[in-house]
């Protein structure tokens, strides 16, 4: 199998367009969860989010889910500097859940309202997640392996790992892979129906969490052979040096109360990477900040690297849980971490949980060079994932 | 590399005219019946599964919190596991497709809201809202905890998901995984459909299949329904739901050269009724292949559906071991020899091709 | 509203919003369990937990904060509905 390294980041977040300002973000312990202003939040007791302040401009035909794809995976091609000749066999993985959801849903509440909208088949069938990849695929002139994976909260993630899978296994020298969730009334609506939401920014391993808040955004990346990245003398982030991908088959919402399936999933990425819990030195957790995941996922890890280190930390105390977009965007940060030797903090942090054995990073970011990091992605449903960054060799 | 041969060892198909395992697809493909249609809301006729059929297969306790197009997953998943005798507990992966999910919960929990607001949500319904609720809730039901995977894509979800699992097994990351596709019916998206000029006469139901490594299904004394020669999956030119021009593609020289180079003597088409992708289907295949050999989709007797990539697989399989390629139109069966191909592309450009061979 | 009413209303909820079967609905006596895992019980989970108290939110205006802990008052439909009169006072 061969080396797989990340050459090039684009991301489109609550923060603005583009890696540059979000890493700033991150950096800063800027906490971007807002006031809603996309959707009517009446009615519910949360009334927050990260929101996209513009999206990265594009065609106001396309959906705003595309347009957020869009941008961040036109950043990722440009920034690995990659050919028209790259491109036409690159593979791209694209992680999502929402899809066009947010004008399908414009669509029908103005159906319920007796009225015709036109256009309206095809602002539905925008809803399906595999939309984007048609969009990308067509707009980049990307002909390589092309599939759209549906994992819930980890599907960016998953994306990133189907397509290191891609090219360790030589289908493919080259590959784009990310995930994309734009905001949506089903999405907030639901995860409050659920009780799910904190009224105020979330809190992640906090003693007196509540819950989530939700985000939207893009993130993509390329992936190439490590041996290809020397040959063309591009500039290497950080290798994806291994994934682990388990399933709970637990409960459709519930995580499993032991967190097994996250801390299989840590194992797995550990041994594909033929790595050591010592090497580790950050977790970017899932942290969502609901009372379950941060207890049970702190105590996976636990047990995966025994208690007190590595250093922790959520960065949806800051953007969200950007839904399907978040293991993307996670994966860029914890790369960042890594390149720039600086840990974004777990930014609302107040009071750690005396449960969660290890340094959150409250508040500020914190200066540490690190050999390796994780960034894990648990999603609804059980489906866990994590992948292993290593420091690129200097 | 080294790569693993995958074979089949169990299949499970739950559609308007064939519920069962091997045997029961055995059968009808010697003797294709074409599903009855019935009205689908205001689109046109569609082979529907009948209440009563997935009552049958879904125990009531454990149904009255699954959609609809999760049954069908789980009836079909449970056939396949039980007849490959896999042990879930050794370990088990799932890839489930699926062009439309779970439309019909989705349109119910914005009804709920739309009626009755915030009150009118139903956590229930919620999960279901989200694509992956098939691979969640039916990796429970069969105790899968390796990788669960949701794809979607148009004409070819079960066509792709059982190529990415027959990836996972060759390249050793997974022993056994069971893969298919699934699609339901429902009347906002049948119109949705004709809406957007999709001809083909769409279906319901699910099928899947349990791969594993050759070397380990043999260790445990399972019967081998059919080996996957080769697979691969590309893209081809075409705007978002649109058909290409552009007849050349690597996914078929790909599986064929991972199947040592050799020709089919059969084909299963994704040809579904839906004339300009069809057409389009047809060039690609002559551009790879030239003169065209024996070809059948089944399509037209059971419906467009998620559910018929993963059934072509399985009959591809039996094709070979018997010799006798189903005709779409009823009528005599052809007389092929030799491994088959299954060829989907889709609206869009997704292209995947599989090279099968009786085991 | 007295307990007897709410209970007929509670059943409705079990088939209307927790999809249960109609006759299995109506077999539920006032003390049989509710939750899973309880000998007897018609197995509801923290999902369908969820369900019932948006539900009774909606019909009886009872209106449940989460951070209280309720889960003895969803033992049974006699606790739930002594739970729920008590709520809404004098009706």
């Amino acid at each position: 199998m061969r080396r797989v390294v990340v050459t090039g980041l684009g991301a489109v977040t609550p923060y603005g367009a583009g890696v540059k300002p979000y890493w700033a973000g991150l950096a800063g312990g800027t906490c971007a969860i807002r006031p809603l202003t996309l959707i009517d939040a009446g009615g519910f007791r949360c009334r927050i989010a990260a929101e996209v302040p513009e999206t990265a401009g594009g065609s106001p035909r396309r959906s705003r889910a595309d347009r957020l794809a869009l941008g961040a995976a036109l950043e990722a091609l440009e920034d690995a500097g990659l050919t028209a000749a790259d491109r036409a066999d690159a593979a791209l993985v694209t992680g999502a859940v929402g899809g066009g959801m947010l004008e399908a849903e414009a669509w029908y509440w103005a159906r319920a309202r007796g009225e015709r909208p036109p256009g309206w088949a095809a602002a539905l069938r925008a809803i399906l997640p595999g939309s984007h990849a048609e969009t990308l695929g067509h707009r980049l002139s990307l002909g390589g392996p092309r599939h759209t994976v549906v994992t819930a909260c980890s599907s960016g993630a998953v994306a990133l790992a189907e397509a290191a899978d891609l090219v360790a296994d030589g289908v493919v020298d080259v590959a784009l892979a990310g995930g994309v969730d734009a905001m949506t009334r089903m999405c907030f609506m639901g995860f409050n129906a659920l009780k799910l939401l904190d009224p105020e920014p979330c809190r992640p391993f906090d003693r007196d969490r509540r819950g989530m808040s939700i985000g939207e955004g893009a993130a993509f990346v390329v992936l190439e052979t490590a041996e290809r990245a020397r040959a063309r003398g591009v500039r290497v982030y950080a290798e994806l040096a291994g994934h682990g991908m388990t399933t709970d088959a637990f409960h459709v919402t519930a995580p499993e109360p032991e967190g097994d399936g996250m801390a299989r999933a840590m194992r797995a990425a550990l041994a594909a990477a033929g790595v050591s819990a010592a090497a580790v030195g950050y977790v970017n957790a899932h942290g969502t900040a609901t009372p379950q995941n941060d207890r049970i996922e702190s105590r996976a890890i636990a047990r995966v690297f025994g208690e007190g280190r590595p250093l922790v930390s959520s960065i949806k105390s800051m953007i969200g849980h950007t839904m399907a977009a978040a293991g993307g965007l996670e994966a860029v940060a914890t790369i960042l971490a890594l390149t720039e030797e600086l840990i974004p903090p777990t930014a609302t942090l107040v009071t750690l949980d005396p449960e969660v054995a290890f340094d959150c990073v409250p508040g500020v970011a914190r200066e540490a060079a690190v050999e390796c990091a994780i960034s894990n992605s648990f999603g609804f449903g059980g489906q866990n994932v994590t992948l292993l960054f290593r420091r690129a060799a200097s | 590399m080294d790569r693993r041969a995958v074979v089949v060892t169990g299949v499970g198909v739950v559609n308007s005219v064939v519920v069962g395992a091997s045997p029961a697809l055995g059968a009808w493909l010697a003797q294709p019946r074409a599903a009855a249609r019935v009205a689908v809301g205001h689109g046109r006729p569609a082979a529907r599964l009948p209440e009563a059929t997935l009552a049958g297969l879904v125990d009531p306790a454990e149904g009255r919190r699954l959609s609809r197009v999760c049954q069908l997953t789980i009836a079909a998943a449970r056939l396949a596991v039980a007849e490959s005798g896999v042990d879930p507990a050794r370990g088990l992966g799932l890839v489930v497709g699926t062009e439309l999910g779970d439309f019909t919960s989705t349109i119910a929990f914005a009804d709920g809201f739309l009626a009755r607001g915030a009150a009118g949500l139903s956590a229930l319904l919620f999960p279901n809202t989200v694509m992956n609720t098939m691979a969640a809730t039916t990796a429970i039901a069969v105790a899968a905890r390796e990788l669960a995977l949701t794809l979607n894509v148009p004409t070819v979800p079960g066509e792709l998901a059982v190529a990415r699992a027959a990836a996972a097994v060759a390249s050793g990351r997974v022993d056994a995984v069971l893969a298919g596709g699934v699609d339901e019916l429902d009347p906002l998206v049948a119109e949705m459909l004709d809406a957007l000029g999709d001809d083909a006469v769409r279906g319901e139901g699910a099928t899947f299949l349990v791969l594993e490594a050759e070397a380990a299904a043999r260790a445990r004394g399972a019967a081998l329904l059919g080996r996957l020669e080769g697979a691969a999956w590309r893209a081809l030119p075409a705007r978002p739901w649109g058909v290409g021009r552009r007849a050349e593609s690597r996914a078929i020289d790909e599986a064929r050269r991972r199947a040592g180079g050799r020709a089919p003597g059969f084909v299963y088409t994704s040809a579904s009724g839906d004339a300009e992708r069809d057409g389009w289907e047809a060039r690609v295949l002559a551009a790879a292949l030239g003169d065209i050999p024996p070809s059948a989709s089944l399509a037209a007797l059971l419906g467009q559906h998620g559910g018929l990539g993963a059934l072509r697989v399985a009959a591809a399989a039996w094709t070979a071991r018997s010799g006798l390629l189903p005709g779409d139109a009823g009528g005599q069966p052809a007389r092929v020899s030799g491994p088959g191909l299954v060829h989907g592309l889709a609206r869009g450009g997704g292209h995947v091709a599989l090279m099968v061979s009786a085991a | 509203m007295e307990a007897k009413e709410v209970i007929d209303e509670l059943k409705t909820i079990l088939v209307a919003r927790l999809k249960f079967d109609p006759r299995r609905a109506a077999e539920v006596a006032e003390a049989t369990p509710l939750p899973k895992g309880v000998d007897g019980s018609i197995g509801l989970d923290s999902l369908d937990f969820i369900e019932l108290s948006i539900a009774i939110e909606e019909r009886f205006g009872v209106v449940m904060d989460e951070s209280e802990d309720l889960s003895a008052h969803f033992a049974s439909f006699d606790t739930l509905s002594r739970f729920i009169v008590g709520r809404r006072g004098p009706a």
